[in-house]
């Protein structure tokens, strides 16, 4: 009987035997249709209902997990295919960069070098001229006299910055780009950019060599 | 159930199947190396200094977490970039060199993943000294972490220097105990300094993203 | 075929002397939780409470309630009910009765080590497992000598046939000490690396949830509805369906609240994903267990608010855990509000029902005082629901005001500050009440019983079978 009040409430009574649980629920754990056939209204139910909740589960995973990706930690983007998701570099901003950790020390940081001993940058024809000869000037270096701006540099030591042999900077493709990009646009000069293309063709083309000389590089056009 | 055998089986292979989840995870993140940047010519993350190390063990000890987060949302998912607690989301490798990476789970105080780097307004070791001594507003003052000491003669270097009601009686200095001062070192050290490819937000319009900036 | 039969036998005397042991420490456990827990709140608005010991600060208070409630209170409560449950509905005696004993008294042991430790710094800073890492082989071993006496009870069981109870105490028993190991290699042992911690640490703080606490709270209410109601469960046919949703599903749970962190998206999103999908659990057990619903007694009151409490904070979940909801309530207190919904409201008032139910079984006495019920019943419903309003209004006020830059942090402190005080006040109302539990319990020991036990109770009958 269920409780009512002229129960003692220090003790609430059990109304049914724990054997009788056992094997009326063990019957009832077996029950399919009623006794007419049909199929109750209640399974049925929550039947669809489960399948409802793993369709939604199924549609939210396939928008909002990121291809199960270690790399997507942003549940609104996708996987690129195969590579990273990396956000275009702008040249520009990359080649500042690179130009303060590298040239600076020499070409100074208005470009105009040390009258004699570094070249300038600014408004020089080397950098705004020929792309294919300012490619191979820091793909390879520059060795020996050269004439920039009308002023002799006898005895110019340009490193070697490409992925070649004897590099002490090894830098990708991309970075020369960007630098000679930046330098070409900087300081007065209104040059267009350089490709990293055309940087990886020129590097396929020559290989590794030693540094340029001025006038092997007049040669190229 | 019926068989005994298979519904103990049924139990150790839903375990198990869970347990699949976290391998996954492990499987993705728990070879993470350091990435290697051409321009900057070193690995990031850094590793901490060993003494920033021994003050995460007193972070961790003290329970700061249960106050302090150290992981920041991506843009767009709450105000962490607005509030400036950094500029780009949390990713797995800022933490692959932390032994106890103290994630948190509430922010009844700010987030401190950069709090060494931001601008103009992070605090330097004297802010956080006093900052500790003293608490301020919900934080409450960790007067524990330091020592009275009797000045003779000079006044110790490392002395906090208050003022007004907070300052020591005279002759007296309050000078920060070790584990005052590795705890400093710890949070002066938070500070995720480079963008990983992972971490650069999605939207590809926005297409200056620097390659890492200090 | 109708048949009565008694309700206590030879087989509750038997048990009468672990059972008690692990329902007494459970309480003690009880009451030191509720003084440090109503410690850590006073310190939330009042942060220069007890600031000037080291013991004591903020995060040692949080590390140790937890430990205390949980590895104290809902541990020993949880196995002596489960244990209760399986022996009744087995049919023989407790086997092993002894190892229990020796058990209860190393878990303990091991818990009071535990918060000793914890204060002295050694808390491992993840949440629901707080317990320095020296004393966690120490409560595995606890467990499996405590644990050895319900799988003896399941395996000796007279009907071959088992009934929902049984499965869910079965599962707690093994589900548990599977995860604490596994966690404890992957986190101490041979720990795996950065942000992986917080995976495994969020899997097994669900786990102890979903597979361990549930599970012991839900064999409690499926035992004692029936028994007290007379009637079959409704939706019985589904009720092993509902298990395996919660024994499968719970578990991937564990990215629950990783949202937004440094984790790949997967894991939340399966997670979120996960709390969806055991809305079927729930949608069961409330169709199986409402007939607690409407009934009087404490015993009831207890399993119907439980019930309540567990089912439509299951729900909220499922709701809360979705991103745009989320973003709000995350790192609030509003998942302290959660928390003590599903542990206090739903677990612990499930355990407190059956309590009040198994306990005369077992000593063969009524309760000593009913005042002390009645008190404890209001006392701890009123407390529950000002716990989990105050502090779930904090937190969303707290989670509004972090989405606008502008508003700083003393400023949320102040915009919080009232509802942390309306949740200290919680936290004694709910003291109180478990003090006079324990009042209840201890006199009740200490009673001699007026009648013999086969007469204190009337006997049963079958149950009655819904058409």
């Amino acid at each position: 009987m269920s409780t009512s009040s002229n129960q003692d409430p220090r003790l609430t009574q059990s109304a049914a035997s724990d054997t009788s649980l056992l094997a009326a629920h063990e019957k009832a754990a077996g029950k399919q249709a009623d006794e007419k056939g049909n199929y109750k209204l209640l399974p049925l139910a929550l039947l669809f209902g489960f399948s409802g909740l793993i369709f939604w589960a199924g549609t939210y995973l396939n928008r909002f997990s990121g291809q199960f990706s270690g790399k997507i930690f942003d549940e609104n983007s996708v996987p690129s295919t195969g590579a990273e998701v990396v956000a275009k570099i702008d040249p520009i901003v990359l080649g500042k960069k690179q130009y303060a950790a590298a040239c600076i020390a020499c070409h100074q940081a208005d470009g105009k070098g040390l009258t004699g001993v570094n070249p300038p940058l600014a408004g020089s024809e080397w950098v705004n001229g020929s792309e294919e000869r300012l490619v191979r000037i820091v793909l390879h270096g520059l060795k020996g006299p050269v004439k920039v701006l009308g002023v002799e540099y006898s005895a110019a030591a340009m490193p070697v910055f490409g992925k070649v042999a004897g590099s002490g900077y090894n830098w990708s493709d991309e970075k020369i780009a960007a630098v000679l990009t930046y330098i070409r646009q900087e300081w007065g000069n209104k040059s267009g950019p350089i490709s990293t293309e055309l940087v990886s063709a020129v590097r396929t083309k020559e290989g590794d060599r030693k540094e340029w000389s001025a006038e092997e590089l007049l040669k190229i056009q | 159930m019926k068989n005994g055998t298979l519904f103990f089986l049924g139990l150790f292979a839903s375990l198990t199947v869970s347990f699949a989840v976290v391998l996954l995870a492990n499987h993705q993140l728990g070879a993470l190396t350091p990435y290697f940047d051409d321009g900057e010519g070193k690995a990031f993350p850094d590793r901490m200094p060993g003494v920033a190390a021994r003050g995460q063990l007193v972070y961790r000890d003290l329970g700061c977490a249960s106050c302090h987060t150290q992981q920041v949302r991506r843009p767009g998912f709450g105000a962490d970039q607005t509030r400036g607690w950094g500029e780009r989301q949390s990713v797995a490798r800022d933490y692959i060199f932390q032994p106890f990476p103290q994630l948190g789970a509430m922010r009844i105080g700010p987030d401190l993943t950069n709090s060494a780097g931001r601008k103009p307004s992070a605090l330097d070791a004297e802010d956080l000294m006093n900052l500790l001594y003293a608490g301020q507003g919900a934080m409450p003052a960790h007067a524990f972490l330091f020592n009275q000491v009797k000045v003779t003669g000079e006044v110790p270097a490392k002395a906090l220097k208050l003022t007004g009601s907070a300052a020591p009686a005279a002759g007296y200095a309050i000078v920060p105990s070790e584990q005052a001062q590795t705890l400093v070192a710890y949070l002066l050290n938070l500070n995720t300094v480079y963008d990983y490819p992972e971490s650069r937000p999605v939207v590809q319009a926005a297409a200056q993203a620097e390659g890492a900036h200090k | 075929m109708s048949h009565d039969t008694q309700e206590v036998s030879a087989n509750d005397a038997h048990a009468r002397g672990p059972l008690l042991l692990l329902l007494g420490s459970g309480l003690v456990w009880l009451v030191l939780s509720g003084v440090l827990a109503l410690i850590a709140s006073v310190q939330l608005h009042t942060p220069t409470f007890l600031a000037s010991c080291a013991w004591f600060t903020y995060g040692h208070m949080q590390a140790l309630q937890e430990t205390a409630f949980v590895y104290g209170w809902l541990a020993n409560a949880g196995l002596a009910l489960g244990l209760w449950v399986l022996t009744r509905l087995g049919g023989e005696a407790l086997r092993a009765g002894n190892w229990v004993t020796v058990g209860a008294l190393f878990w303990n042991l091991g818990v009071t080590i535990a918060l000793v430790g914890i204060v002295a710094g050694d808390a491992t800073g993840h949440s629901l497992l707080q317990l320095p890492r020296y004393v966690q082989p120490l409560l595995l071993i606890a467990y499996g000598a405590i644990a050895v006496a319900g799988v003896l009870a399941w395996s000796g069981r007279r009907n071959e046939t088992s009934y929902a109870s049984q499965w869910y105490v079965f599962a707690a028993l093994f589900l548990f000490p599977w995860l604490f190991s596994v966690a404890q290699v992957t986190l101490f042992v041979l720990p795996m690396r950065g942000v992986m911690q917080a995976v495994i640490a969020g899997w097994f703080a669900q786990g102890v949830f979903t597979l361990w606490l549930a599970p012991l709270a839900l064999a409690a209410a499926y035992y004692v509805v029936p028994k007290v109601t007379g009637r079959v469960l409704p939706a019985y046919q589904f009720a092993s369906l509902a298990f395996w949703v919660l024994i499968v599903v719970g578990a991937w749970t564990g990215g629950r609240h990783l949202i937004g962190g440094p984790v790949p998206a997967w894991i939340s999103s399966l997670a979120i994903v996960a709390c969806s999908l055991l809305v079927f659990h729930y949608l069961v057990v409330w169709l199986n267990l409402k007939g607690a619903l409407g009934q009087g007694g404490a015993v009831m009151k207890f399993t119907s608010f439980g019930l309540l409490a567990y089912v439509i904070g299951g729900c909220a979940d499922a709701f809360t855990s979705i991103r745009s909801f989320a973003v709000i309530t995350q790192f609030t207190y509003f998942t302290q509000a959660q928390q003590q919904l599903a542990l206090y409201g739903g677990v612990s008032m499930l355990f407190f029902g059956a309590l009040y139910f198994a306990v005369p079984r077992l000593t063969g006495k009524t309760w000593a005082s009913a005042a002390l019920i009645g008190g404890h019943t209001t006392t701890a419903i009123l407390g529950v629901l000002l716990l989990v309003i105050s502090l779930g209004v904090a937190g969303w006020t707290q989670g509004q005001a972090l989405l606008k830059p502008a508003v700083t942090f003393p400023e949320i402190a102040a915009a919080t500050r009232p509802w942390l005080l309306l949740a200290t006040a919680a936290y004694a109302v709910l003291l109180v009440g478990n003090l006079m539990l324990v009042v209840n319990f201890l006199q009740t020991l200490a009673a001699k019983p007026t009648v013999p036990a086969a007469t204190l109770f009337q006997a049963t009958s079958d149950i009655k079978e819904t058409a």
